[in-house]
């Protein structure tokens, strides 16, 4: 499967581009197509499953419920499809080394934490695609390995595409073509 | 491990646990509206029922009066007792719901009573359908060749007697028990063929002021004693729906007939009951849909506050439909449970309002009418509709913004 790197300086719209991708916005002009999927004329539901099933995400934003705790935010996505097991989102906790945030409500926990969650969280269910929008933006480089490497491995299980928006030049994957804005 | 299931984290997410005050308040109003549906529709059928139910005991809503005809200087000598189309003429009249005739005695009839009241006297009888007696004695029957006769005597008779001419004649006050317990002799015809009863008073009416016999007794008397074909109504006894309705009382009036002119004015109150019943209902209704607006509000508002979590969940891939039955879930059995407490509040005052109005001499069904039933099907569907359309009009709302 294709690996794209897309990059651009800070306002440039990559977040922009994501959102359109993940079709969060409808601000634009052209179409955007998923396999068979036209995401202009996509309804609730299909958006739901293709959205659930299909394309995952990692936002610029984090975006989790800050009133949930770390495990809980994690858990209402994985039971969404159920395909992963508690032991296992468990063990990439313990990977990432935010085991002990666990019960740290989302509102507490650091940039840095959140954004480990944030990417636990998008790999929780089956997809084709998954969507990253400066994903690494709030790690060290320690902890950017770590998720690097976990990312890497469960989309090769899923045999899945991956999109990653991002200001630098980077070695993070090995991208099938880069797009500079 | 955390054992938070997927429901309890919506419901945090969704629904929150700071917002129980206005949910009370919500559901208090949702409540109050549904109870008073539902008590004014029960008040409006019970006065239905009351007013024109085909019991065979009193109702409100009918009257019975006591015709006859009017004697005057000038008819004096005229017959007054009414044809066959003077009372086929009275059935075709709308309000008049019931036409009895009251048949008196065409024989001479004599009373004797011995002891300390001591009297003898002559006596007049009357007869009237069953159907017209405001109460029926278990005793009340009477056939050929039985010698004890049952008596209705008019309660006006005991009142004119014990406050009028027992004072002036030295006699004891008597109770409608003691009355009730004195056989008095009674003498009918005359000459050798003469038939003799002991009679008991067995009740009192309000209805008709007579003393009553049983309808056969008259009959066959009538037939041994009376001449042939004299026996026409003198007296007849209907039952009218709305006596103080101008038409009804203008004909009454043409055809110089009398009666109880207070019972005419009586049933006006009837019409001003209606008419509050009325705007009672019209009243109940803008309050059960004043109640429905608030609580729908209160969902609308619930939803508004979990716009965050709610865009977020779509955004992880939750279906619109999903959330939507998790909200539905959340609040139909609130909506169900509150429908289904104003509904046994609207039973138990039926249950109530039949038992008091037993004590009134009148009756009323143990369980709410088929209109309450009615009327708690159209609202709870109406009220089922509009909250299931609140909340996927708000989730659907979110995912097309």
């Amino acid at each position: 499967m294709s690996t794209f790197f897309v990059r651009a300086p800070s306002g440039t719209g990559k977040t922009t581009l994501v959102h359109i991708l993940y079709h969060l916005r409808k601000d634009h002009e052209g179409s955007v197509q998923w396999g068979d999927i036209n995401m202009s004329a996509i309804g609730p539901e299909e958006l739901a499953a293709l959205r659930s099933n299909n394309i995952s995400i990692i936002f610029q934003d984090m975006r989790l419920f800050p009133e949930l705790t770390a495990w809980e935010n994690l858990d209402i996505k994985r039971r969404l499809s159920n395909t992963v097991s508690p032991e296992q989102v468990e063990e990439w906790m313990t990977r990432l080394g935010i085991q002990d945030k666990k019960n740290s409500l989302g509102r507490t926990l650091s940039y840095g934490e959140q954004q480990r969650v944030a990417i636990i969280r998008a790999l929780l269910q089956p997809f084709d695609w998954l969507l990253m929008d400066e994903p690494f933006s709030h790690l060290d480089h320690s902890n950017t390995d770590k998720a690097r490497k976990l990312i890497e491995e469960i989309v090769a299980q899923h045999g899945a595409g991956m999109i990653l928006a991002d200001l630098d030049e980077n070695e993070y994957f090995k991208y099938t073509k880069t797009i500079v804005l | 491990m955390s054992a938070k299931t997927q429901i309890e984290m919506l419901r945090k997410l969704l629904i929150g646990n700071k917002s129980r005050s206005r949910l009370w308040g919500a559901l208090f109003a949702l409540f109050m509206g549904t109870t008073m549906l539902l008590l004014t529709v029960m008040i409006w059928w019970n006065f239905n029922e009351l007013l024109y139910g085909k019991s065979q005991y009193d109702t409100l809503g009918s009257t019975f009066l006591v015709i006859g005809k009017r004697i005057t200087q000038e008819n004096v000598s005229a017959s007054h007792t009414f044809s066959q189309q003077d009372i086929d003429s009275l059935k075709q009249v709308p309000e008049v719901q019931d036409l009895g005739i009251l048949t008196s005695n065409h024989f001479p009839a004599y009373a004797r009573l011995g002891g300390k009241l001591a009297f003898n006297t002559d006596i007049f009888m009357e007869a009237a359908p069953d159907r017209f007696l405001d109460n029926m004695p278990s005793e009340w029957k009477w056939e050929p060749g039985s010698n004890d006769l049952p008596i209705i005597l008019s309660s006006q008779f005991l009142d004119l007697y014990n406050y009028l001419f027992a004072p002036g004649q030295g006699l004891p006050q008597l109770s409608e028990s003691s009355i009730k317990a004195i056989a008095v002799n009674i003498e009918v015809g005359t000459g050798p063929g003469m038939l003799r009863y002991t009679a008991h008073v067995v009740g009192f009416s309000d209805r008709i002021s007579s003393v009553l016999a049983p309808a056969s007794f008259i009959e066959y008397n009538n037939k041994i004693f009376g001449k042939p074909g004299d026996v026409e109504a003198s007296r007849l006894i209907l039952k009218a729906k709305d006596p103080s309705n101008t038409k009804f009382a203008s004909y009454i009036e043409s055809h110089g007939y009398t009666t109880n002119s207070q019972n005419m004015r009586w049933s006006k109150i009837r019409s001003i009951v209606e008419v509050v019943t009325t705007a009672t209902g019209f009243l109940s209704i803008v309050l059960m849909g004043i109640g429905a607006l608030v609580f729908i509000l209160f969902i609308e508002l619930t939803i508004a506050k979990a716009q965050h979590s709610l865009t977020l969940l779509l955004e992880l891939g939750y279906s619109p439909k999903y959330l939507g039955k998790f909200m539905m879930s959340r609040f139909m059995p609130l909506v169900l449970i509150t429908i289904v407490i104003s509904m046994c509040i609207a039973i138990a005052s039926q249950l109530v309002a039949s038992v008091m109005v037993k004590q009134l001499l009148l009756t009323l069904p143990v369980f709410p009418g088929w209109p309450v039933w009615l009327a708690l099907i159209i609202s709870s569907s109406i009220l089922f509709t509009l909250v299931g359309r609140a909340i996927m009009k708000a989730v659907k709302n979110d995912v097309l913004s």
